[in-house]
């Protein structure tokens, strides 16, 4: 019958050979060219294999189509392995004492789908700031937020060696789960993963001197009482920025250097005041000199951010439940081995 | 530590005398002559077993983390996988190969720094130790297969009564296989747990990685040919041997050739 035929050449273990060993042919070539291509090849880390298919493998397919080749042929073996497993399963009875080498294929299959599925709908975000404090929405996972309660590097001989973050998840104002991150031991929630990578110091304001108040503390949204009346309000600060010849203020780089401060200044006039104001390359603007404000930055001041890769691998779970289906069935193998060689039970294939 | 540089030697001495005394069981056939070089490949053992227990306590961990340490512990994988088919078997000579690699590792160990740094906390983990110990034992499983392979060319062309028959040799090269193939199962299950907590992702497309997965790949293939009657004996014998090859490429070859991002380089 062509059901059967059919049903038997997808649990062939020759087809499972052929397709094996094509692969490996296939990526023994293909990935000799990792190395000589890095720059194609490198990203592939960073992203899931789908995007990185899509934003730079598939722009060089002279030396990237092993991948897809490849990873079709792993499918199709895949497919072969499932067959076997579901042969297997109908005829459990008479060859239950094979459980632990199917524990094995099951898991390969569980681990190939989990792969495929994290490929395809997976997001790897790398190098995202968290300052202390902060609440940031968790890439992809809508309603999902972290927080970062507190961050501590840990230095060896002054080389930063690890970092511990105290990271919340919550799902709107709930908070799922609560992890003291660091190296080894990330903030995993099903398909989740937090990883603190390393940390710096952001330039939030700076230390200035005031003359009639003396030395403040100026951040975006401080406020200054004016002894003559009025209020100054600090909208934003660049701590390195100049004056373009037009008069527009641009941002040189986030270390401190030449700060510009963008203040609001509120008096008895109608309309308040607004405008940048460099200190450390202009005079103050008029409006700013009659209210007798002169701004002298003395020490900038920093607050600690980390920064996190954070990972969604809708596959991760399946993939779990394969490592751990295939450890158990490398187990059972292990220990029926020599009982079953005694048995001579062994198929033996023409 | 003055230790690290003449245990070592004993240990060496001990296994080359070993060595030296199972081609002479060869020619003479004396059960005393094999006791005497079984006895002393037990004792190189036991002596590297304290050895290798003794840094493990000082260290506080497993130490496998530079080439000193993962050197020692691959020689000791090596002697350990040959003292089991011995023990099973009584193979003799036939594991020599395996006892040769054992040395050379020695003899490289001895020039190298024994120090003990302190864990850093990438390394810090059980999954680490796990991944690096069974790799190692697995390949140590490769290296007798290739060994048994290699006899088994060997036999089929001289028939000699020397060397174990051409049965044994294929029963017990499918077992180096099926063997060292669970512990390299085991090894990418603990690796790639801990890439997935250390990077997020738990297959990495470096080269090292790929490389891993077809090793991983090719013994699983060969776990199956066993059945297939063609690649039986020969065939078997010819894929244990170049399995090895696939085995030290991956672990010597892309490290000396090409850069990796593994983490132990
Ligand atoms: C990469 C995927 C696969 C892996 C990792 C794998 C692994 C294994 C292992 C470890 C064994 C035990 C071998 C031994 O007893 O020494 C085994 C046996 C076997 N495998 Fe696979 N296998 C895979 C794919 C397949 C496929 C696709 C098929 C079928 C087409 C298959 C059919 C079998 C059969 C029939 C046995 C013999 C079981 C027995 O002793 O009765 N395997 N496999």
């Amino acid at each position: 019958m062509f059901g059967q035929r059919l049903w038997r050449f997808c649990c062939s273990l020759k087809l499972a050979i052929v397709l094996a060993s094509t692969g490996t042919m296939v990526m023994i070539g293909g990935s000799l060219l990792i190395p000589a291509y890095p720059r194609l090849f490198g990203p592939m880390d960073q992203l899931p294999l789908l995007a990185w298919w899509r934003s730079l493998g598939s722009q060089a397919p002279s030396h990237t189509w092993w991948v897809p080749v490849a990873g079709l042929l792993l499918v199709l073996l895949g497919f072969n392995t499932l067959c076997c497993f579901i042969d297997w399963l109908l005829n459990l009875r008479s060859r239950w004492r094979k459980t632990g080498e199917y524990l094995v294929h099951l898991g390969f299959v569980l681990l190939l789908i989990g792969y495929l599925w994290g490929s395809i709908s997976g997001l790897r975000t790398e190098g995202v700031r968290i300052t202390i404090g902060q609440t940031i929405p968790v890439p992809g996972m809508s309603g999902h937020y972290l927080q970062l309660e507190t961050l501590e590097p840990v230095l060896a001989k002054g080389r930063q060696i690890d970092i511990i973050a105290d990271l919340r998840l919550l799902r709107g104002d709930t908070v799922l789960t609560r992890k003291v991150a660091r190296t080894n031991h990330p903030l995993l929630q099903r398909s989740l993963v937090v990883i603190p990578l390393s940390f710096g110091q952001q330039v939030v304001g700076f230390r200035t001197l005031f003359p009639p108040l003396g030395t403040v503390h100026l951040t975006p949204g401080s406020r200054l009482e004016i002894p003559g009346g009025g209020e100054l309000r600090v909208l934003a600060i660049y701590p390195n920025a100049t004056r373009r010849p037009g008069g527009q203020v641009i941002q040189r780089g986030e270390s401190a250097g030449r700060p510009a401060f963008l203040l609001q200044l509120h008096s008895s006039a109608a309309v308040p005041w607004q405008g940048w104001y460099l200190p450390s390359e202009e005079p103050a603007p008029p409006a700013l000199a009659v209210a007798g404000v002169d701004l002298r930055p003395l020490e900038p001041l920093y607050r600690p951010f980390g920064l996190f890769t954070i990972t969604l691998d809708p596959g991760w779970p399946l993939a779990a439940a394969g490592a751990t289906s295939m450890l158990a069935g490398i187990v059972f193998a292990l220990v029926s081995f020599y009982a079953k060689r005694r048995r001579g039970d062994r198929p033996e294939i023409y | 530590m003055p230790e690290t540089k003449i245990l070592p030697f004993i240990i060496l001495v001990a296994y080359l005398a070993a060595a030296s005394l199972y081609p002479l069981q060869l020619r003479w056939r004396r059960p005393g002559v094999q006791h005497v070089a079984f006895g002393l490949t037990a004792t190189a053992f036991a002596l590297q077993s304290l050895f290798l227990g003794y840094r493990w306590w000082l260290a506080g961990y497993l130490p496998v983390t530079n080439l000193f340490s993962t050197q020692f512990f691959f020689s000791w994988a090596l002697a350990g996988v040959y003292l089991y088919f011995e023990l099973r078997y009584r193979i003799g000579a036939a594991g020599l190969f395996v006892i040769f690699v054992n040395m050379l590792l020695l003899i490289s160990v001895m020039g190298r720094d024994a120090a003990l740094p302190p864990l850093i906390p990438a390394l810090d983990t059980p999954l680490f130790t796990l991944h690096v110990a069974f790799s190692f034992v697995g390949y140590a499983f490769f290296a007798m297969a290739f060994s048994l392979g290699v006899l088994y060319l060997l036999q089929r062309r001289t028939g000699t009564s020397r060397l174990p028959p051409l049965a044994q040799l294929r029963r017990l090269n499918e077992e180096a296989i099926f063997l060292g193939f669970a512990c390299f199962t085991l090894c990418m299950l603990f690796g790639s747990i801990w890439a997935q907590v250390a990077w997020g992702y738990w297959f990495s497309w470096n080269i090292k990685g790929v490389w891993s997965f077809l090793v991983w790949l090719f013994y699983s293939g060969m776990c199956h040919a066993k059945f297939v009657r063609r690649w039986q004996g020969t065939g078997y014998a010819i894929l244990s041997i170049a399995g090895f090859g696939v085995v030290l490429f991956t672990y010597l070859g892309i490290g000396l050739l090409l850069s990796s991002n593994h983490p132990l380089e």
